[in-house]
């Protein structure tokens, strides 16, 4: 009876809706959009001769959300989320060189490829689950960096393709010498598309995905297709890294090899890891304090800058196991308890 | 057809390798059933249920709902039809709150899982139709608690809830009760008595007391074979019964 009552107890004090962060659904939705955008354009202020960087840091969060769509709300562990992510690129650079330089295409072009391929490749491989699948996703990403190297004529193979020269942003805007439009424009794709992913992680699919990685047996017992959702999501975050590749090659202007690379994928996990899984906004704090990190050790310390950024990592893992953005979750309440 | 049981079980069988769990299983469920399937640990009661839902693939028999053979199709293609269960271990979605586990129940059953951009709380009639589930198992006040921190009886509530989410014709409970606290039990046995009344069910309980209040008919199961059935008077009556659940004791008597 006791048990009873305590829960109770628990219940009544937080029966407020969606009481995890103790604050309206409102001001936690538009936060991580409001701390984007103020952020994003600090540091174009801040940092005026970094802004090539910035902007790579930018599309890899974009990629990095969508690997958490993956990983974070399905469960599907990939070493292989590069494959997308460089087929986006290859198809919006080849795209631009022979036929069209609109980068607003360009991106879509870069977000179905993305798409197609990871629809293709997951409806193969997403039978398996574990150590299996973990291997069948990073077979993938080799065949499509192996094809990739092959199609010379079109990649341009080890040398890169390069010479992609995008036309001004929906007609107005260049892209500048200093990287300015470049830094701006990526800025505006990765918060439309934290937008569009937080409303598709929410949707009905978003929800069932989540019970999959929960309980497929479950999600069967209910009448649905564990796979068939597992895929859905899978070609949705392909779309999303599709874009994030295609925004790459819009703005550097380059697409090489080692956008389909093994080392791609690997850092894209480390980074989800980093600023947490299964919350969106945690993949762009876990991109920029990785690449932040990584960018001022190897010029101030080229040598042991990884065993810095290994053990940073581990740090992580074991004192703080939901990633750097947990900590918003763990500081809020006690805030508001203050009160 | 209009006489086909909801349920009906032919000559089902299952060999794991060369022990035979389930053995030539004859039964049927009708509108309005309350029916309980006993036997000792081990006799092959979940492995039963897991036949009938299509979790395994049975050795040999059929499977009809509603006078449709299901034997050959999936678990899902089954619960389209309305035969739906309940786990004996509690599989729910740890991390997900009451609320989101019941919404994810009705908008599978009404076929709106794959919309990607509607939002969950914006859906028409969704909100009211999960507020009257939670109303019914008493478990609106835990309605935004993620389920993992969940008292096991609320757990087994929740199990209940979801299978009802469902609207099954049949619904198969494995052991509801299963170490819900005895002070708690009469929740779940509250639960029960609330189940529409032209729904079949099929529970299957340690618990006796609950077997005899619920079930107008039981079932005894031992050693992957139908003992017997029959009211719960018969039952008790049935030396065969005895034998199998005082086994040797009995005999030392
Ligand atoms: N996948 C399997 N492979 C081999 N043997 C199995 C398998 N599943 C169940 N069994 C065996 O089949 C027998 C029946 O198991 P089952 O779980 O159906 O019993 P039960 O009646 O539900 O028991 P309980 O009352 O303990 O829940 C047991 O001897 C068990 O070891
Ligand atoms: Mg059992």
């Amino acid at each position: 009876m006791t048990a009873v009552e305590s829960d109770k107890m628990t219940t009544n004090t937080s029966t407020l809706p969606h009481s995890r962060p103790a604050l309206p659904r409102i001001v936690t939705d538009a936060m991580p959009v409001v701390v984007m955008a103020v952020g994003g354009l600090a540091a174009f202020w801040l940092f005026p001769n970094d802004l090539g960087l910035l902007t790579r840091i930018l599309a890899a969060a974009l990629f990095v959300m969508s690997l958490d769509m993956v990983l974070g709300y399905c469960g599907i562990a990939t070493l292989g989320h590069a494959a997308m992510f460089g087929t986006g690129a290859y198809a919006a650079g080849i795209v631009a060189v022979n036929w069209v330089s609109d980068p607003l295409a360009l991106l879509a072009v870069g977000g179905v490829a993305g798409g197609l391929i990871a629809l293709a490749t997951g409806a193969l491989i997403l039978h398996a689950r574990g150590l299996t699948l973990l291997m069948l996703t990073i077979a993938v990403a080799q065949i499509v960096q192996e094809v990739a190297n092959k199609a010379r004529d079109w990649t341009g193979g080890s040398d890169g393709l390069s010479g992609i020269d995008p036309a001004p942003v929906l007609g107005l805007f260049r892209f500048d010498l200093y990287g300015r439009t470049s830094y701006l424009f990526a800025l505006a794709v990765l918060i439309v598309g934290f937008l569009v992913a937080r409303r598709i992680v929410r949707s009905p699919c978003g929800l069932a995905c989540r019970g999959v990685r929960e309980e497929p047996l479950r999600i069967a017992a209910l009448g649905g297709s564990p796979r068939r959702y597992l895929v859905s999501m899978y070609a949705v975050a392909g779309v999303f890294a599709g874009i994030a590749g295609a925004l790459t090659a819009i703005t550097s202007g380059i697409v090489g090899l080692d956008s389909v690379g093994f080392s791609w994928s690997a850092e894209a996990m480390i980074m989800l890891v980093l600023g947490g899984t299964g919350r969106l906004y945690g993949a762009v704090i876990g991109t920029v304090a990785f690449m932040a990190i990584h960018h001022i050790l190897a010029s101030t310390d080229p040598f042991h800058w990884m065993l810095f950024i290994g053990l940073f990592l581990m740090g992580i893992v074991l004192f703080l196991p939901g990633g750097i953005a947990s900590l918003s979750a763990r500081v809020l309440p006690l805030v508001k308890g203050g009160r | 057809m209009i006489d086909a049981p909801l349920l009906q079980v032919d000559g089902l069988s299952k060999n794991f390798g060369g022990l035979q769990v389930s053995s030539n299983i004859s039964m049927d469920l009708r509108k309005g059933d309350r029916c309980a399937l006993i036997g000792p640990n081990g006799a092959g009661k979940t492995t039963f249920v897991n036949l009938v839902t299509g979790v395994i693939p049975p050795t040999a028999g059929t499977i009809r709902i509603e006078g449709h053979d299901v034997t050959r199709q999936s678990a899902e293609a089954r619960v389209r039809r309305g035969l739906i269960r309940s786990f004996q271990v509690a599989r729910l979605f740890r991390s997900m709150t009451v609320r989101e586990h019941l919404e994810l129940a009705v908008l599978e059953r009404t076929g709106r899982t794959f919309r990607l951009f509607a939002n969950v709380r914006r859906i028409p009639g969704l909100a009211d139709e999960v507020a009257e589930l939670l109303e019914g198992m008493g478990l609106t006040a835990v309605a935004e608690t993620a389920v993992g921190t969940l008292a096991y009886g609320q757990q087994r509530l929740l199990e209940i809830a979801l299978a009802l989410a469902m609207k099954p014709k049949v619904l198969i409970l494995d052991e509801p009760a299963a170490g819900v606290p005895h002070s708690e039990s009469h929740r779940i046995l509250d639960a029960l008595d609330r189940l529409p009344d032209d729904l079949a069910v099929l529970m299957i309980e340690h618990d006796m007391d609950l077997v005899f209040r619920f079930a107008k008919r039981i079932i005894v199961l031992a050693q992957g074979q139908l003992l017997c059935s029959g009211t719960a008077a018969e039952i008790t009556a049935d030396p065969r019964v005895r034998e199998v659940y005082l086994g040797s004791r009995a005999h030392a008597h």
